[in-house]
């Protein structure tokens, strides 16, 4: 009877016994979204959270993403550029040039393809590639995955944010995505002048900014949107400065870089690039995908009088008959003062988007 | 019963009440009906694809760039399919609309070409997510708030110069707008083809006929631009009014 209570016993307690997981509950990250600005659709498989944002931006800074611990995201898409590199073309670290311009990471919550032949759908694709590519952080996932885990501070930000002490490149991915989620522009004076024109109530910061828009930029604002002007609003528009499209703007005859092309293979998407955001373009120089202009002069110059006709030619530059739309001189100077008034400062020295100390 | 195979029994007895766990109800919804409404682009009898050359009556090559539209508020009385689709060729392919719905309710659906001057102006940030009507899906066919919605977009390549070299050199642009151009849409002996998992209202959109409605012809070479803006309201009116012929069940 004393073997049989036993044995009852231990039973018990065997099957009673469960091992308690350790879980850690994760804070909502609530998005600070500009009234103005449409609802950012997060994906189901990467809520934003406290953790993974904070996690994100020590990755975004972190050099142990590259093969000699030299470069972060950040060295090509600095915070004092808007997150772009003032360079033309990006230099690796191993001296290699690519031959496009690193594009700026501005509102890409709202984009729908990245790189500028729009080859990732998603930002946690994206994220993935400048890693491994050999001419830019020339290093493996497996290896980065090695150094992050050697740091225990990494291994208790990744428990943190995704509730699991492993870490690989998705989770990293993810994580950086959800703090480039966060790199929201919406408090330039543009977006006074969009919100005045469309009836929102301005706050009291807002009218204040209000009354320093000047005459010229209003007159620049017209001729960005007139069809017989600068016509620009077609391609530039809204509270995103874009629409998610890929054009050819003329730039060439014949192209050196078929740009969507090469991951469509379709003729008609020869020379055709994502059209880019226009926020903050004071600070995102040089312009176009090869960084073949290094003032907004010289790319006003090119809508006005180089444009260059070719098969793909997005229809909607209808003055390319013309070599563009003509402006005038003083037409240029409204049009650049326009402009600089998508410059939002809030946003370039933001300190949550720093650096973490 | 001995007492080895007594003990045996109550550890048995104990296993299995440690181990029974309660399942789960669920609840059995039956499968939702899917109604889909596609419009297919032709050219007279040949099927329409984009970046393709098809001959104008002029004798004009025509490559097609894009072709888009909104049809808003499709009903059957009271019964509505879905506030808005868009049809955007490059992007969705053949799909219009898609929402849930019994096949039954809709054997003739009214709809609008455009988007009503009831919500044309409204703030496009504020429709729903899933809302086609959302900027976030409108894209380039929303104009700003004053103006409202781009109703129906076609972009073009022509080449009017009948000299072999095919340069596709003269621009087409279309985009027709402003309440003064809406248009409705009646299709009164509505078709639904049973797909297994949904069920498809199938449109064709002839461009041979939207070029060549009748008398009523858009000659590519002389008319090739419209913003809706002023002093284009003859060749908006006639756009968009050959457009909306240009769109029969298939």
């Amino acid at each position: 009877m004393k073997y049989l209570i036993l044995i009852f016993g231990v039973a018990i307690v065997i099957l009673a016994c469960k091992k308690e997981k350790v879980e850690y509950v994760q804070t909502p990250y609530e998005l600070k979204i500009p009234s103005h600005f449409p609802t950012m659709i997060i994906p189901e498989d990467n809520p934003m959270t406290v953790e993974g944002v904070a996690l994100g931006r020590k990755l975004f800074y972190e050099k142990k993403l590259s093969g000699d611990n030299t470069q972060s995201c950040a060295t090509c898409h600095a915070p004092s550029s808007a997150f772009s590199d003032p360079e033309q073309f990006s230099t690796g670290i191993d001296g290699l040039q690519g031959d496009r311009n690193s594009m700026a990471l501005i509102n890409l919550g709202w984009n729908t393809s990245f790189f500028w032949d729009g080859r990732s759908a998603t930002l946690e694709e994206q994220i993935i590639q400048p890693v491994i590519n050999p001419i830019e952080m020339h290093e493996e996932w497996k290896n980065v995955v090695s150094k992050l885990n050697a740091d225990v501070n990494y291994r208790n930000m990744f428990f943190k944010a995704f509730n699991s002490s492993e870490i690989d490149s998705l989770n990293s991915a993810k994580a950086i995505a959800q703090f480039l989620r966060t790199l929201i522009s919406g408090s330039s004076k543009y977006d006074v002048m969009y919100k005045y024109q469309n009836g929102f109530s301005l706050s009291a910061s807002e009218l204040a900014i209000y009354q320093t828009i000047t005459l010229e930029e209003w007159s620049g604002y017209d001729l960005f949107a007139s069809l017989n002007g600068a016509d620009c609003f077609h391609c530039h528009n809204g509270p995103l400065m874009q629409v998610q499209k890929f054009s050819n703007n003329g730039l060439d005859a014949t192209f050196t870089d078929l740009g969507r092309g090469d991951v469509t293979g379709n003729p008609s998407d020869f020379g055709k690039f994502k059209v880019p955001t226009l926020r903050n373009i004071a600070y995102t120089a040089p312009y176009m995908h090869d960084g073949r202009f290094g003032t907004l002069d010289e790319v006003i110059d090119h809508y006005s009088h180089g444009i260059e006709q070719s098969a793909t030619l997005d229809p909607l530059i209808e003055y390319a008959f013309q070599g563009g739309v003509q402006l005038d001189a003083f037409e240029k100077n409204l049009l650049k003062q326009f402009l600089l008034t998508m410059t939002d400062e809030s946003f370039v020295n933001n300190p949550d988007f720093q650096e973490p100390q | 019963m001995s007492l080895f195979k007594r003990s045996g029994l109550i550890l048995m007895i104990a296993m299995s009440l440690f181990s029974c766990k309660e399942d789960e109800v669920v609840e059995c919804e039956g499968p939702v009906e899917m109604l889909r409404v596609t419009v297919q682009p032709v050219y007279g009898s040949e099927e329409l694809y984009l970046d393709s050359s098809y001959v104008t009556v002029e004798g004009y090559d025509v490559r097609f760039t894009d072709i888009k539209f909104y049809m808003e508020n499709p009903r059957n009385g009271s019964a509505q399919l879905i506030d808005a689709g868009l049809f955007d060729y490059r992007e969705r392919g053949t799909l219009l609309l898609e929402a849930e719905g019994a096949y039954q309710n809709f054997n003739s659906i009214n709809a609008n070409l455009g988007v009503h001057s009831s919500i044309n102006h409204n703030d496009p940030a504020a429709f729903d997510n899933e809302s086609m009507l959302n900027i976030s899906n409108s894209n380039d066919m929303h104009w700003g708030w004053s103006p409202g919605y781009i109703f129906m977009k076609v972009e073009a390549k022509v080449d009017t110069i009948a000299d072999g070299n095919p340069l596709f050199d003269h621009n087409v642009v279309f985009h027709i707008g402003m309440d003064e151009n809406f248009q409705t849409l009646t299709f009164p002996n509505v078709t639904w083809s049973d797909l297994g998992t949904a069920h498809e209202f199938a449109l064709k959109l002839d461009m041979y006929n939207f070029l060549q409605n009748g008398a009523v012809t858009i000659d590519l070479k002389n008319e090739y631009t419209s913003h809706t803006a002023p002093g284009q309201e003859v060749l908006s009116a006639k756009v968009i009014s050959n457009f909306r012929d240009a769109l029969t069940p298939l």
